[in-house]
């Protein structure tokens, strides 16, 4: 195949990776929903945890640890292991920022009834 | 030596979580326990605090791996001076909600100490760590626990406060976590020293852009302008103590994040003048809008939004003499502003919409404690015999230095709108001539009131005495300004 292909795809995920982070974002400040919220920041986040792997990886690379490959010697590369290690912290500090967020929702749909941030707003929004 | 630095964050991190398991043993421990955690972590803060004075900084490796591949704390001068505010901070907020509300119950309480141990670990945590992605999860830990904490009282608003301080912070980590990943995909390190000490190597578009990101995310937390909204919100629906908690502990290690990033980190031309703006914008436009609130409470919250404008502008003046002045404004804004907190809530205690117009003669109900506002109202504004005239004085002779006429000008305007809006306060405690406010009132328990007491006597004695702390200011002034030292201190450190 085409190598240019393959440098164009290895940008893809980095486009892809951000394109995703950007609806989350969009979904977060422009829905109206108080769910629709907390999904639209819960995507944001996995899109930016895929842009960090993305970040960290090698073509052509074994995962970091003492794989097969790496020790018979057919396979030098290793991909970097920090940004994997940083994005499992930062997938358990999403969920638990989605958990407290969405126990608020709770308490809020049971004090107004609605779930329309546009009905809540006894605060200045 | 009693301890090392590691204590700070590992003491009340375990104690938060053994506080539930304490209270199936006896319940009064939940109340008992954050007491003794912060006293014991207080006198150790002191203790550190006296042997870094003259042996030089303290770093310590977490785990065994030396900088730059490991975690290393730094409990240098100027991290170890506000560790120590914050601890004290922490101590008096407990003192002040030990009772706070006869009907809080155990389960709240419960609940209570937890999230305010987890929230002093993050931001101790954010002032000692000396690697950026651990100080991403430290604005975490004390994010999350300060959403528990503005949701505290369900009967409120406060989840409506609390679900736009959520959200805020999240986006604010979405941007602060893309910006640490940007410094790493360039140079491949994570720890402060080493990004300081290879910084120049990277391609200066990269730079600004984390840069931006950096600033944006830590300015949500800081409640610089335009970043504020959550501010006002989550100051007035959370219970009192946490407001002082809010304005004493977290947004001073979201300030100290922005200094270290822009002092030690970046080498970035134009960013201490970018402070001076948006700390002036910031100054100007909060003092603006807490000359029109209702509410005791949101005016309290603009004042202290202003107050950290303030503390940026001094930074942003990039000499040693405006760090010194920024320093003695957050302290003298920590112990001010937690007095007006803690006087406050009691003033407002039983009116329902916590409206200044509803204070009319408290002055003759409560004696002690209004005296105690007014007192905290004269310091914050600036006048002579109190602790605020000497942080002020010394933030507009840097001013000064640095030939900054017009800025000086401007702070001496808005210390002007800060005259009135407090003084239409303390007026109404005291003018007899209005009618009498119909509110019972709340007598304040010995707790609170030895509480508030110490922070009024602090107040006088720094006001009449401030070289008790004018050394310990220099000596983190000091600290803060040598950044090659920093970046060698923490380098040649080996296990």
């Amino acid at each position: 195949m085409d190598n240019a292909l393959f440098d164009l795809l290895d940008y893809a995920v980095y486009g892809t990776a951000i394109l995703v982070m950007l609806i989350g974002i969009y979904g977060a400040l422009a829905k109206k929903s108080l769910l629709k919220i907390v999904i639209g920041l819960s995507v944001s986040d996995s899109g930016l945890n895929m842009l960090i792997v993305a970040i960290g990886y090698l073509k052509g690379g074994t995962a970091p640890i003492f794989s097969p490959g790496y020790l018979d010697g057919t396979n030098k590369l290793m991909v970097d292991p920090v940004p994997q290690a940083l994005v499992l912290t930062a997938i358990v500090i999403g969920f638990g920022v989605t958990a407290v967020a969405l126990a608020l929702v709770i308490r809020l749909y049971r004090h107004h009834g609605t779930l329309n941030i546009d009905e809540i707003k006894n605060l200045k929004w | 030596m009693v301890g090392t630095p590691v204590l700070f964050i590992a003491i009340p991190l375990l104690a938060a979580f053994l506080i539930p398991l304490l209270g199936m043993i006896w319940k009064e421990l939940v109340r008992i326990v954050p007491g003794l955690v912060l006293i014991y972590l207080l006198i150790l803060a002191v203790n550190l605090l006296d042997h870094v004075m003259v042996h030089g900084p303290i770093i310590e490796i977490i785990a065994g791996w030396a900088p730059p591949i490991g975690i290393n704390l730094v409990f240098s001068a100027f991290s170890g001076f506000l560790v120590t505010i914050m601890i004290f901070l922490g101590l008096l907020i407990w003192l002040y909600s030990y009772r706070f509300k006869k009907n809080v119950g155990y389960e709240p309480a419960k609940k209570y100490f937890l999230l305010l141990m987890m929230l002093i670990t993050g931001s101790v945590g954010i002032v000692l760590t000396g690697d950026i992605f651990n100080m991403f999860v430290f604005i975490e830990i004390t994010g999350i626990s300060a959403y528990g904490l503005t949701a505290f009282y369900t009967g409120r608003d406060s989840a409506e406060a609390s679900f736009k301080y959520l959200m805020l912070g999240s986006i604010a980590s979405t941007f602060l976590l893309l910006a640490i990943m940007i410094i790493y995909s360039q140079l491949g390190t994570l720890n402060m020293a080493d990004i300081a000490n290879r910084i120049h190597t990277m391609n200066p578009t990269y730079k600004i852009i984390s840069l931006i990101f950096f600033i944006t995310a830590l300015g949500i937390e800081a409640e610089i302008f335009p970043l504020n909204g959550w501010a006002p919100d989550a100051y007035s629906e959370a219970p009192g103590p946490v407001g002082a908690a809010f304005a004493g502990i977290v947004v001073k290690a979201s300030v100290y994040a922005i200094i270290r990033y822009i002092f030690t980190i970046f080498d970035v031309d134009g960013a201490f003048n970018f402070l001076i703006i948006i700390g002036m914008l910031t100054l100007i436009i909060a003092e603006m809008a807490a000359i029109r609130q209702e509410k005791l409470k949101r005016m309290l919250a603009y004042s202290s939004i202003g107050q950290m404008g303030l503390v940026l502008v001094a930074f942003g003046f990039g000499t040693e003499e405006g760090v010194y002045a920024a320093l003695f404004l957050m302290l003298n804004h920590a112990i001010i502003k937690s007095l007006l907190f803690f006087s406050g809530s009691y003033l407002v205690y039983n009116s329902k919409d916590k409206l200044i117009a509803e204070m009319n003669g408290l002055g003759k109900k409560l004696p002690i404690t209004s005296f105690l506002f007014a007192l905290g109202a004269f310091a914050i504004i600036g006048l002579p015999p109190f602790a605020g005239f000497w942080s002020k004085l010394s933030v507009l002779t840097a001013a000064a230095d640095k030939n900054m006429i017009f800025i000086m000008s401007l702070i001496l305007f808005v210390s002007l709108i800060e005259l009135v809006y407090y003084l239409r306060v303390v007026n109404r405690l005291y003018n007899s001539k209005e009618k009498a406010s119909s509110i019972e009132v709340k007598k304040p328990t010995a707790n609170a009131l030895i509480t508030m007491l110490v922070l009024g006597g602090l107040i006088l004695l720094i006001g009449f005495y401030p070289d008790v702390v004018t050394g310990v200011l220099h000596k983190a002034s000091a600290a803060l300004m040598d950044k090659s030292q920093y970046i060698h201190n923490v380098l040649s450190i080996n296990q």
